[in-house]
């Protein structure tokens, strides 16, 4: 028996593990049934004074993730996939606002990088109002389908690396599952162009507003990969089924890999990664993942997050 | 864990926190701060089955009047809290909310 049996014996018996595929090492192992795990709220960068003023419009209001049972109006406690907590991330009920929770790394090599987790995405339930609000983008209140899954914007998991001498970069792979006008499109998209910084911000580059999309503001920078997919959404706000999503990166060639969501993998190693331009500092060797939730309407979106595993081969 | 609700946010009418989950919680202490505007508010912590629907947690008014800290505590509550606020003049907010186990 060669080590690597061993391994796959160890894993596939322990419960906890065995529902992921990680690389070698494994550098996290977050289930939020036990607390936050270092999955924090993002803020803009501030000046030296702590004058929250400073902070970009665009990136002072990502709300704090929440340890969530799951609790719902109809049915009460949910629960997780691995207990009763997950981590949740809530927009405001606002249009284009977004939540963001990041986790603060750093890498000690390069290679691949594996983010695994299980998840679900809601909107908020609404709760009285008139026969109209059985209507909403494409959807009409069928017994099946209903308005609540057109309410719902998109998801994103992202990473914001740097190292060998302050190139830095982005991987992102978004989940759209409407359009700005509410319409289905079930649409993994990936951005051109790499995110605003407050750095551009600061030398006068770059000035977005309050509930700008952070990662990328222009709809145009995002392109579509692989086919549309799907998800199991079931029927109303407040039925979770947890899915599972691999996403692999390659931080040796500064490059998308490969994207598994349930039973579908895609093919990300085309799928262009936008370097800065210029050069940044105090960020060597940074390696942070995020994700986040944006709602295009106006009711607040939820990410809720089981767990999550970040493994590498190196 | 420490959860920042605002941050340094201006209100020159009545608002309320947006809904915090807390169900894991045993204990709970708001900080309510104005660091801006030269106006007054009151506050009020409410309670909520579903994070849909609320009602006040006690007949309890805390005032913040300019450049104040002012802090208390929230027991008995369920798994979901937040603060109502009725302003007079303008206000700049920061509420951090700390919750325990």
């Amino acid at each position: 028996m060669t080590t690597s049996d061993v391994r796959a014996a160890l894993l596939s018996a322990d419960p906890r593990l065995s529902k992921f595929s990680p690389l070698p090492r494994i550098l996290a192992f977050d289930e939020f049934d036990s607390g936050t795990h270092g999955w924090t709220e993002l803020l803009g960068n501030y000046n030296g004074r702590g004058d929250l003023s400073t902070v970009d419009d665009h990136m002072r209001d990502f709300r704090p993730p929440q340890l969530s049972a799951c609790n719902f109006f109809d049915i009460g406690t949910h629960g997780a996939l691995s207990g009763t907590y997950a981590l949740k991330l809530a927009t405001r009920p606002y249009k284009g606002h977004t939540a963001v929770a990041i986790r603060r790394l750093t890498m000690s090599g390069r290679g691949l990088v594996q983010l695994e987790t299980y998840f679900a995405f809601k909107s908020e339930a609404t709760l009285g109002g008139g026969a109209e609000l059985d209507n909403f983008g494409d959807v009409q209140w069928d017994g099946n389908t209903h308005p609540s899954e057109a309410q719902f914007g998109a998801f994103t998991v992202a990473t914001d690396l740097c190292g060998d001498g302050g190139l830095r970069y982005h991987t992102v792979a978004r989940y759209q599952n409407t359009d700005l006008d509410n319409h289905f499109t079930r649409q993994w998209m990936a951005p051109t162009v790499p995110e605003p910084t407050p750095r551009e911000h600061f030398e006068g580059k770059v000035k977005l507003e309050y509930a700008a999309d952070f990662t990328a503001p222009n709809p145009e920078d995002w392109h579509a990969f692989g086919e549309p997919q799907e998800l199991c959404y079931n029927e109303v706000p407040t039925k979770v089924n947890w899915h599972y999503l691999r996403w692999l990166i390659d931080t040796d060639k500064r490059r998308n890999v490969e994207l598994q969501v349930n039973d579908r993998v895609m093919d990300m190693r085309d799928v262009p990664v936008p370097p800065y331009e210029e050069r940044y500092e105090t960020l060597e060797n940074l390696l942070n993942f995020y994700f986040s939730v944006r709602t295009h309407s106006s009711v607040r979106n939820f990410l809720f997050l089981d767990s999550v595993l970040i493994s590498v081969d190196w | 864990m420490t959860a920042v609700l605002e941050r340094d946010t201006t209100f020159d009418t009545r608002f309320a926190t947006e809904p915090y989950e807390v169900a894991w919680a045993g204990e709970a202490r708001w900080f309510v701060q104005h660091v801006g505007g030269d106006g007054t508010a009151t506050y009020v912590t409410q309670v909520s089955p579903d994070g849909l629907t609320w009602c006040d947690l006690d007949d309890l008014g805390h005032v913040v009047e300019p450049g104040a800290l002012v802090s208390w505590p929230a027991t008995g509550f369920g798994h979901w809290l937040r603060l109502r606020a009725k302003v007079e003049g303008s206000v700049q907010v920061r509420i951090h909310l700390a919750v325990k186990a």
